[in-house]
């Protein structure tokens, strides 16, 4: 039972990450990123493949959430003057190829094989049987960190150019503010996050392959980050353990309904994927919409 | 490979992509989002035509009878979902269309299973022609499309509804005031791109397997073709079709030991193929931020 309860709080410590990582690039600074499991893999891949070449865990962690956030920055130079749909396509094309090169170049990734034996942090200094709870802790410990950090940052004057560039676009701009770099800024931020997540992924399951990198997990983040409410970073926590939860536990529900397993498992995704529509028609600020500043009197505005 | 063989392949490769890029390109300009889950329609065209020819139906009645079916769905998805978002921003359309993706793929897996299919009696007969090899099914897929292309050809420069269709993806407001009735236009219009990019999906199926990631695999170059066309131009993303063919064609069959830093002959891994669209449609992007031939209605 508390192996259960302890994956769910390590799995859920580890997404919400990502979550609050792309809740950033999308609710704060308004950036779609449709690549979120490609800057995951990133993290992942670097981190295991640093480790398992006997670089230290905290190295590891550190480099899978540098590149990821470089890569971010990098691919957002040349194509962040896109418009949001040419951008939308991009990072979907971008996620895909970076999942084709995992598969394709054995010689670093080991191609569909995977990394397997990557090694979990904290195991030499704890003592069995306490150290999945250790490493829970420490997913914890980072995730906090985490949303501090970027709670900070929404609130400092960088954050409120955010915002302003997410509302008013062409207003930011020509009131002087830098807003293509401020953009690319925001995305790396997004992109570090999401890639500390996908390094913490790989040293929890401490085997990872291309298989776990498919399309379908970055709408399974943009569905806990809808869930929660966009712009509300606190929030995420929220949809990140309701779809963490529904994931996981009609797993068990093959014991109670005679359906074939595969068939769960496509009426799973059929569930998150009305979740997102129901979302978007009914809610499109999430259950729990960011909390907007005060506004002067009459300067009424809609917050999409 | 000679130089026959990839222009053939190319084209057929053109002819099933132009289906599929042309709905994208046209809900795109009519309706300003592009639609993740464009791929899908054809991915439920092919498993329709599957089922209907496994249940003893002709190909050539099933495959259009499958194109109906899914413009119909195509229509009742847009009532359900993309009608109640209509003047959302691009941003929750976006979203919107990738729950949609997730949702239809997944329906379409729970009831099929993972398995890949393919159409029974499709026993292809191989021709050599002028140095090449092309198969009769490669031969189908080619008429059928131009047949299909050259259709909608006539109904946008022909027809009422080609006219008000160009109207709409010009100027809505414009076009709303002229009386023309923007709400039915939109369903038929989703009626052809659904049936269309069925039928797009069911080629490739004849061709190759039908599989789930056949949606998937489909939407990068669709929307890479889309793009390079300029967005908004149906002849453009015909030719943006044949432009991604050929590019992946040549792109794979080319010795790239004439590079400098290449020892030995050096060919690009085929499972890079997917790649070659996109990584066409970013240079594209960034030179061309309009695609390669102005679309009649960019951004």
């Amino acid at each position: 039972m508390t192996d259960i309860v302890l994956y769910f709080a390590t799995m859920i410590g580890i997404y919400t990450i990502a979550a609050i990582g792309l809740n950033f690039q999308y609710g704060i600074a308004g950036l779609i990123n449709f690549g979120v499991v490609g800057f995951f893999a990133i993290g992942a891949y670097t981190s295991g493949l640093l480790t398992l070449a006997g670089v230290p865990v905290w190295a590891g962690l550190l480099a899978g959430a540098l590149m990821a956030g470089l890569v971010s920055a990098l691919i957002a130079l040349p194509t962040q003057r896109l418009n949001v749909h040419y951008w939308a396509i991009t990072t979907v094309g971008l996620a895909e190829v970076i999942r084709l090169i995992l598969l394709n170049e054995d010689w670093l990734t080991r191609g569909s094989f995977g990394l397997v034996g990557i090694p979990r942090p904290l195991d030499a200094i704890v003592p069995a049987g306490y150290q999945t709870a250790a490493f829970c802790g420490l997913v914890w410990l980072l995730a906090i960190a985490c949303y501090l950090a970027l709670r900070l940052l929404v609130s400092s004057p960088f954050g409120r150019v955010l915002k302003a560039v997410r509302e008013e676009n062409d207003l930011a701009l020509s009131l002087g503010k830098p807003v293509f770099s401020i953009k690319v800024r925001a995305l790396a931020i997004g992109g570090l996050l999401i890639g500390l997540a996908g390094a913490l992924y790989a040293h929890y399951l401490t085997f990872i392959s291309p298989a776990d990198f498919l399309p379908t997990v970055t709408i399974i983040i943009w569905a806990m980050v809808m869930i929660g409410g966009r712009g509300n970073l606190a929030a995420s926590v929220v949809g990140v353990a309701v779809v963490t939860v529904f994931l996981n536990s009609t797993r068990f529900l093959k014991d109670v309904i005679a359906l074939d397993p595969q068939m769960i498992a496509s009426l799973r995704m059929v569930v998150i994927g009305l979740l997102i529509m129901a979302i978007v028609v009914y809610r499109p600020d999430g259950l729990f919409p960011e909390r907007k500043k005060e506004l002067a009197d009459g300067d009424t505005h809609a917050g999409r | 490979m000679n130089l026959t063989q990839i222009l053939i392949n190319s084209l057929v490769r053109a002819s099933e992509l132009g289906l599929i890029a042309m709905g994208v390109t046209l809900v795109f300009s009519l309706l300003r989002f592009a639609n993740f889950a464009h791929g899908e329609l054809a991915l439920i065209g092919a498993y329709l035509a599957y089922a209907l020819s496994a249940a003893g139906l002709d190909l050539w009645l099933a495959i259009p009878l499958s194109a109906v079916a899914t413009g119909f769905i195509a229509v009742a998805i847009d009532k359900a979902l993309f009608a109640r978002v209509r003047t959302a921003p691009g941003l929750v359309l976006l979203v919107a269309s990738m729950g949609l993706s997730l949702f239809l793929k997944n329906i379409v897996g729970a009831i099929w299973g993972t398995k890949s299919y393919s159409f029974e009696g499709s026993l292809a007969r191989s021709f050599s022609f002028a140095g090449g090899f092309i198969t009769s099914t490669q031969v189908t897929i080619l008429v059928v499309s131009v047949i299909a292309m050259l259709c909608f050809h006539l109904l946008l420069s022909h027809t009422r509804l080609g006219r008000a269709m160009r109207a709409l993806a010009d100027d809505s407001e414009l076009a709303r005031a002229r009386g023309i009735r923007v709400e039915a236009i939109i369903s038929r219009v989703w009626f052809i791109v659904g049936s269309y990019a069925a039928l797009g999906g069911a080629l490739i199926g004849l061709e190759t397997v039908i599989s789930l990631e056949l949606g998937y695999s489909v939407i990068l170059p669709a929307f890479a073709a889309a793009v390079l066309g300029g967005i908004g131009s149906v002849h453009g993303a015909m030719l943006g079709a044949l432009i991604i063919g050929l590019a992946e064609n040549i792109v794979l069959a080319i010795d790239w030991s004439f590079l400098p830093f290449a020892f030995g002959p050096l060919y690009i891994d085929t499972g890079y193929k997917l790649a070659v669209a996109f990584l066409v449609m970013v240079a594209v992007l960034i030179l061309r931020p309009r695609g390669l031939f102005q679309g009649t209605s960019g951004d």
